[in-house]
């Protein structure tokens, strides 16, 4: 149900009080991508190019809406209704959700998108203030006495997770896998989390706006829209000698664009994520690109080479991990004592 | 009257009331004034002062944004339909429990309380439960293609439950202290239920509703919590205000969350003025109101 | 216009408390009859009963041959005054007492100008001419009560009834009122039934007087009646500081006059 449309909107002031009347006559198409916080930049302008590439080949004007939230509540809101025509979230597993509560979309959703329906990714990096005066290199920096390190709570945030299990990895290469001894220096680590935000973009508002913490685990396109939004001088970027391989994926709805006979445009939008354009757009807003062929070299220049651990190889995939350290009672429940 | 016995003594010893000097009178008001211009008055400067960090231009330029429209639009709409309807729901109610002696008047009390004891996100949790497509009524509503939550309805309802105490809460203790002799004089006079519900009863409680309407109004623009968990946060569609604010803080668009901030605070200020002209332009009435007996 | 009122073994429970325990009361037309006792006894259900303001839980209320069960409270047509009178504070004098008229339907309305007439008329007759256009806030106490009244003979009763007419007042103008509402029911000639505790008040003013005690009449008599023959120890009790003094003033005045305390 449709009870606005953007061209009304556009109309502005003038037309604030006079709400409803334009309804479905003046709409084409509008598709409603729901996604995770820090893609608000690079799918406002991927958006724009997708919609002026569809109008260039069919003739047809598309709108896309956006909703941007914390990961998993995006994905429970598509469970509950939302009606999504796609969604662009952090985890496989926050999609499997929605694949698992309702049917509106196949469990075989990753096998319909080159590279596990990801068409870009990303990985975890420190953001610490200019000059970086705790003098922080790597991961066992960050459990050192005094250190005040943001990350988001593992349990609401996805990104989080993904800060959670770099961390695992790297103590469990430098722990030689001594289990009990890993899950202490990852408890150490949180016991230097002063707050605990829910989302990754709060906890970056918390570092960058309020100037809380010494280092901030995050997203690398996070960290580099930091430098873009603040000012390069005031932040700079550390890569730990090791960090994981993130890959949101994307997937239609098919349930929801079926029933808004939207299934076409909402493939087709998907699919652009893979072309050149796509790919490039991405790159401009610090993801890395799947295929780098066609990206501004300046853009990928900024990507450094890291060592990086997978998901699946080493974790052994999104629901064995969120069993074993992010489910109620599990590993994070057990080392996670709040300060104070 | 047993009441007013028992505290004719402090009346009798009133110099005990005001035994403090002046200095400990001096030092509690400017606590006092400190502590609201710590919590009131510097966040409301701030808010300001943020919003025009970068200027006018920049501060009318966040205020075209097709998406900050929306929300201003949506978030009047929303108002524009609660506001009425809970004023209208509240008068009744409150009329019921202040007037009539019947079964259930407590339990009806206590759930007009309701709102008001809840965590506003329970509030919209509960709808999620209703009308969500995994809730109660959800497969009924997608076989007919009913959209409630994550659209303008489930913002509405969210809005109705969060700010439905304000009017009624208002209007109870006036209208018990009233009593209903002047109903039973109208109805003994000859009126008919209805009529001296329109002459007698409303006149009698008119500012307490118009207050009660005022503070319905200002939390209805302003409810984040219950607002938050049914909009579905679609930006130009679902997003009111409060909503927009903090998607706009979240993107580093500080001058524009603080620009809608501003306006949302700007129209709280016009709430209270226009509350405190209704005081002060008809005080004799209050007062005449207020006065019972 | 005036008609009599029967009452017939009138019962009205609150929760378990039993306020009238089948009371039996005959008022003839014109008759003005006190309803006295002491806090609690019954009276004011009794006069609330009879106006239809509490619904009795067992006998009969007829005014002339209708019973009052079958008509509504503004088929009864009665004349109510409240003990805190109860007018309306953001009306004026004029409209309070305009009120029963304006609130009829339309077909049995009067016109504003026969409204208006009949307003002063009541104003001139309650002796506040000239005060139409206050507001209740800005009459004293006698005042408040004339207007009350005058509210309430504007529908044209068939029966008034007062509920403690002059609890509100202090004694000199209670006095002042007492006697000129004597009068008025000597000229308007209503059947009327008043509520008070004071035995004074009942005494003076009452053709007869009916004493209750704990939800029963104990006893309905004039005022000579009831202080020569009184007919339980109660009643014996209830009225032996009038007694006393009736016995003094008789010495020196005339009978059925209390003196003034």
């Amino acid at each position: 149900m449709q009870l606005f449309n953007r061209r009304s909107i556009a109309l502005g002031a003038a037309a604030l009080f006079l709400s409803f009347e334009a309804g479905q006559a003046l709409a084409d198409r509008t598709l409603l991508n729901v996604s995770y916080d820090p893609t608000r930049e690079f799918y406002k302008e991927f958006n724009a190019a997708f919609a002026a590439d569809w109008k260039a080949r069919t003739g047809e004007t598309i709108t896309i809406d956006q909703s941007h939230g914390g990961s998993g509540k995006q994905a429970r809101a598509v469970i509950d209704g939302l009606q999504a025509d796609v969604v662009t979230l952090a985890l496989a597993g926050d999609v499997d959700q929605i694949a698992n509560k309702t049917d509106k979309l196949p469990k075989d959703w990753a096998a319909k998108l080159p590279h596990n329906a990801a068409p870009y990714t990303s990985t975890i990096v420190f953001l610490v203030r200019k000059g970086n005066p705790k003098d922080i290199k790597d991961w066992s920096d960050l459990v050192k006495d005094g250190v005040q390190v943001i990350t988001p709570n593992p349990k609401t945030s996805g990104g989080a997770r993904w800060n959670y299990l770099a961390a695992w990895a790297y103590a469990e290469k430098a722990l030689d896998g001594d289990e009990a001894k890993v899950k202490e220096w990852v408890a150490d680590l949180y016991r230097n989390v002063p707050v605990l935000d829910t989302g990754a973009r709060g906890s970056t508002t918390t570092f960058a706006q309020r100037g809380i913490g010494d280092v901030l685990i995050s997203w690398e396109n996070e960290a580099f829209l930091v430098q873009k939004e603040f000012g390069a001088d005031n932040f700079d970027i550390v890569v730990p000698s090791l960090s994981i391989l993130a890959e949101p994926p994307v997937a239609v709805v098919e349930g929801n664009a079926k029933a808004k006979g939207n299934l076409d445009v909402a493939e087709a939008y998907l699919k652009f994520l893979y072309t050149p354009e796509g790919q490039k757009l991405a790159a401009k807003n610090f993801f890395r690109p799947v295929d780098p062929s066609a990206a501004d070299p300046a853009d990928l220049a900024r990507f450094p080479k890291v060592e990086l651990v997978a998901i699946d190889k080493d974790f052994g995939g999104w629901s064995k991990a969120q069993k074993e350290f992010f489910a109620d009672g599990a590993i994070f429940d057990q080392i996670y004592r709040p300060t104070n | 009257m047993a009441m007013s016995d028992r505290f004719l003594p402090l009346a009798h010893t009133p110099e005990r009331a005001t035994s403090e000097t002046a200095l400990t009178r001096a030092v509690l008001i400017a606590i006092a004034l400190l502590f609201l211009a710590a919590v009131l008055f510097l966040p409301l400067v701030t808010v300001f002062m943020e919003a025009l960090r970068k200027g006018w231009g920049t501060l009318f330029e966040s205020f075209s944004d097709p998406d900050t429209l929306a929300a201003v639009r949506l978030t009047l709409i929303v108002a524009a339909i609660a506001v009425p309807f809970n004023a209208i729901v509240g008068l009744a109610a409150s009329w019921a429990i202040a007037k009539f002696e019947f079964k259930g008047k407590n339990l009806l009390l206590t759930l007009i309380d309701l709102p008001f004891s809840i965590s506003p996100v329970i509030s919209g949790l509960v709808f999620v439960l209703l009308f969500g497509a995994q809730g109660w009524l959800g497969p009924w509503l997608v076989a007919h293609d009913i959209q409630i939550i994550f659209a303008v309805p489930g913002i509405v309802l969210a809005t109705v439950l969060v700010t439905f105490p304000f009017v009624a809460r208002e209007l109870i203790p006036l209208m018990q202290s009233q009593g209903t002799s002047e109903e039973e004089a109208a109805l003994m006079l000859g009126a008919s239920g209805w009529y001296t519900f329109l002459h007698v009863t409303l006149p009698n409680v008119k500012w307490a509703l118009l207050y009660g309407v005022l503070l319905c109004n200002a939390r209805a623009m302003g409810e984040f919590g219950a607002v938050s968990v049914v909009s579905g946060h679609i930006r130009g569609l679902t997003n009111t205000m409060p909503l927009h604010i903090e998607i706009l803080y979240n993107e580093y668009n500080f001058v524009g969350a603080f620009a809608v901030a501003s306006l949302l605070a700007c129209l709280a200020l016009l709430t209270l003025l226009a509350k405190s002209l209704l005081e002060w332009r008809f005080s004799d009435e209050l007062a005449a109101t207020a006065r019972r007996h | 216009m005036s008609v009599p009122v029967r009452v017939r073994n009138l019962e009205k429970n609150f929760g378990r408390y039993p306020a009238l325990k089948g009371v039996s009361l005959d008022v003839e037309a014109g008759e003005l009859v006190a309803l006295l006792g002491p806090s609690g006894s019954g009276k004011t259900t009794l006069l609330r009963a009879i106006a239809g303001l509490e619904q009795a839980d067992g006998g009969q209320v007829l005014f002339g041959d209708i019973d009052a069960n079958s008509l509504s409270l503004r088929e009864r047509r009665i004349g109510f005054v409240f003990q805190q009178y109860a007018l309306f504070k953001h009306m004026t004098v004029f409209d309070n007492i305009a009120f029963g008229l304006r609130a009829r339907p339309r077909s049995s309305r009067p016109s504003e100008a026969a409204i208006k007439s009949r307003v002063l008329d009541l104003l001139h007759l309650v002796q506040l001419d000239g005060l139409e256009v206050r507001y209740p806030a800005q009459l004293s106490g006698g005042q408040r009560q004339r207007v009350a009244l005058a509210r309430a003979l504007a529908i044209e009763p068939r029966v008034l009834l007062l509920d403690e007419p002059f609890g509100a007042l202090d004694a000199r103008v209670r006095k002042d009122l007492r006697k000129w509402l004597r009068e008025l029911h000597q000229r308007t000639g209503h059947t009327t039934l008043f509520v008070t505790h004071d035995q004074d008040e009942a005494f003076e003013l009452a053709d007869r007087i009916a004493i209750l005690d704990k939800g029963c009449i104990e006893q309905v008599g004039t005022a000579a009646e009831i202080l020569e023959h009184p007919a339980t120890p109660f009643i014996d009790s209830f009225i032996e500081g009038i007694a006393r003094r009736e016995a003094q003033a008789r010495d020196w005045t005339k009978p059925h006059v209390v003196a003034s305390r």
